[in-house]
C-alpha cells in the first residue's frame, strides 16, 4: 500500500515535469495530479520538492534502464545482446520526449543530477552484464566484474553520445561492440595482424 | 541557487571550438594574463564561479580593481573566457610533452590517459565546479555538447596516434580513448584508478589494444587481396 501511493506521487510527479519542467514542479503540483494531500507527499518525500524532483529523476533513469533489459531480454549470446542494447538505447534517448526537451530547457537542472545517478546506473549494468560475461572474461584472463564495468561504462557513454557512430545503422552497431566494446572478450576473428603495423613508421 | 550563465556561452565554444589551438599555435599570453589567470583559479577553487568577484580576482593576484580592468575590459566574463582557454593550452601542452617521448602505441595509450586522467582529477578549480556547481561544468561536456568536446580531444590526439595507425584510425581511437577517461574520471571505478599510470596500463592492455587490433584487423581483411 505504501509503495502504492509511493508510485502514485512519482508517478503524478512525471506528470509534472513533463507538463512544467524541473524547475516549476511543486508539491502542490504533485499533489494535485496525484489526487493526494499535501501532507501525504510530505510524508514519503519529506524534503519536499528538491527531493521529489531528485527521486522522479532517479526512478524514470531506472525505469529505463528496466525497459532497456527487457528489450534484450531473448538475444543470444553477449555480442547480440550488446548490439541490441546499444540499437534499443540509442532510440530510445532520441524518442524520450521529457528527456529530450529537458536537455534543452534545463540541463542544468537535470546533468548533475544525472551525473550523480550516472555511478548507480554503471552499477546496475554491470550487475545485469556480469553473468552474460563470465565465460568469456575467464578465456580471455580476466575478472568478470572488470569486464562487465567497463562494457558498462562503454554502452552508456555510446548511448549518450554516440561521437563518428551512427547508431541507427545495425551494420556500424556489430562494428562498434566487435571494436570498441567488447573487443577485450572476443577471441580474434581470422589472422591477427602483427603488432608490427602499430610500430612508428 | 543555480549558476546557469555565469560561464557565459561564449566560454563554451572555447572550450570545444577551436579544433586548430594547438600548443605550437596557442595565443602569447602577458605574464599580467596569466596572473590574473591563476588567480581566478585559486578563487575559483576556493569558492566556485559565482561567488568569485572581479575584485576577489584583483586582491589574490595583489592588483587594484583597474589593473584588472584594463587588461580584462570585459570583466568577470572575459576573465573566465581566458581562464578556460589558458587551461586547456595548459592541459595539451603537458600532454604533448608526455605524447612526444612515447616509444610505441601502448605507451603513448597509458601516458596520454593517465596524464589526462590525473590532471583532470587532480584540477583542484575543476574539482570544486564538479562537487558544488555542476550546473556550472557539466552542461558543457554532456550528450551532445559531449560531442563536440570528443571532437576536439580526437583531433588533438590523432597526430601522435597517427605515428602508429591509419589517420582515419588515429581519428577512432582517439575519440575513443577520450571516452574512457572521461567515465572513468567522471565516475570512479573500483577496478581502475585513471591518473595511476600502473591501472591505466592494465587498462590499455587489456581493454584498448585488444580494440584497437580488431579494428586493423577488421580493415586488413576488408582490403582486397592483390
Amino acid at each position: 500500500m505504501a509503495g502504492d501511493a509511493r508510485l502514485r506521487i512519482l508517478e503524478a510527479t512525471y506528470t509534472c515535469v513533463a507538463r512544467y519542467g524541473l524547475a516549476k514542479t511543486t508539491v502542490e503540483d504533485a499533489a494535485r495530479v496525484s489526487g493526494m494531500a499535501r501532507a501525504t507527499i510530505y510524508r514519503y518525500f519529506p524534503g519536499g520538492r528538491d527531493q521529489l524532483v531528485a527521486e522522479v529523476i532517479a526512478w524514470e533513469a531506472e525505469r529505463f534502464f528496466e525497459r532497456l533489459a527487457a528489450a534484450v531480454g531473448d538475444t543470444e549470446g553477449l555480442e547480440e545482446l550488446l548490439e541490441e542494447a546499444l540499437f534499443f538505447a540509442h532510440r530510445a534517448v532520441d524518442e524520450h520526449e521529457v528527456l529530450q526537451k529537458i536537455l534543452q530547457t534545463e540541463p542544468d537542472r537535470l546533468l548533475p543530477q544525472l551525473t550523480v545517478e550516472s555511478t548507480r546506473i554503471i552499477g546496475y549494468i554491470r550487475a545485469f552484464l556480469m553473468p552474460h560475461m563470465e565465460e568469456q572474461a575467464r578465456a580471455a584472463g580476466l575478472e568478470s566484474e572488470e569486464a562487465a564495468d567497463f562494457v558498462a561504462r562503454m554502452l552508456l557513454s555510446f548511448t549518450g553520445s554516440p561521437g563518428r557512430w551512427d547508431l541507427s545503422d545495425r551494420a556500424q552497431v556489430t562494428e562498434l561492440v566487435r571494436t570498441e566494446v567488447l573487443a577485450a572478450l572476443r577471441p580474434a576473428a581470422g589472422p591477427t595482424v602483427t603488432d608490427d603495423t602499430m610500430r612508428p613508421s | 541557487m543555480t549558476a546557469t550563465g555565469v560561464l557565459p556561452e561564449a566560454t563554451a565554444e572555447a572550450v570545444v571550438d577551436r579544433p586548430d589551438a594547438t600548443p605550437g599555435g596557442a595565443p602569447e599570453r602577458s605574464l599580467q594574463e596569466v596572473r590574473v589567470v591563476d588567480a581566478a583559479l585559486r578563487c575559483i577553487a576556493r569558492w566556485g564561479v559565482a561567488k568569485t568577484t572581479l575584485d576577489d580576482v584583483a586582491r589574490e593576484a595583489d592588483w587594484s580593481r583597474a589593473t584588472v580592468y584594463r587588461l580584462f575590459p570585459g570583466g568577470k566574463e572575459a576573465v573566465l573566457e581566458t581562464v578556460v582557454e589558458v587551461e586547456l593550452e595548459r592541459f595539451f601542452a603537458a600532454l604533448d610533452g608526455r605524447l612526444r617521448a612515447a616509444p610505441d602505441l601502448e605507451d603513448l595509450l597509458v601516458a596520454g590517459m593517465s596524464e589526462a586522467g590525473a590532471r583532470i582529477t587532480g584540477h583542484p578549480a575543476l574539482r570544486f565546479l564538479v562537487t558544488h556547481e555542476p550546473e556550472v561544468i557539466l552542461p558543457q561536456i554532456s550528450f551532445a555538447r559531449a560531442e563536440r568536446v570528443l571532437a576536439r580531444a580526437a583531433s588533438f590526439a590523432s597526430p601522435y596516434l597517427a605515428r602508429w595507425l591509419g589517420p582515419e584510425e588515429a581519428r577512432r581511437v582517439g575519440e575513443w580513448v577520450t571516452r574512457i577517461v572521461i567515465s572513468y574520471a567522471a565516475s570512479p571505478s573500483e577496478s581502475v584508478a585513471i591518473a595511476d599510470a600502473g591501472s591505466v596500463r592494465r587498462l590499455v592492455r587489456s581493454f584498448v589494444l585488444p580494440g584497437v587490433r580488431a579494428s586493423v584487423d577488421a580493415q586488413a581483411r576488408a582490403r582486397p587481396v592483390s
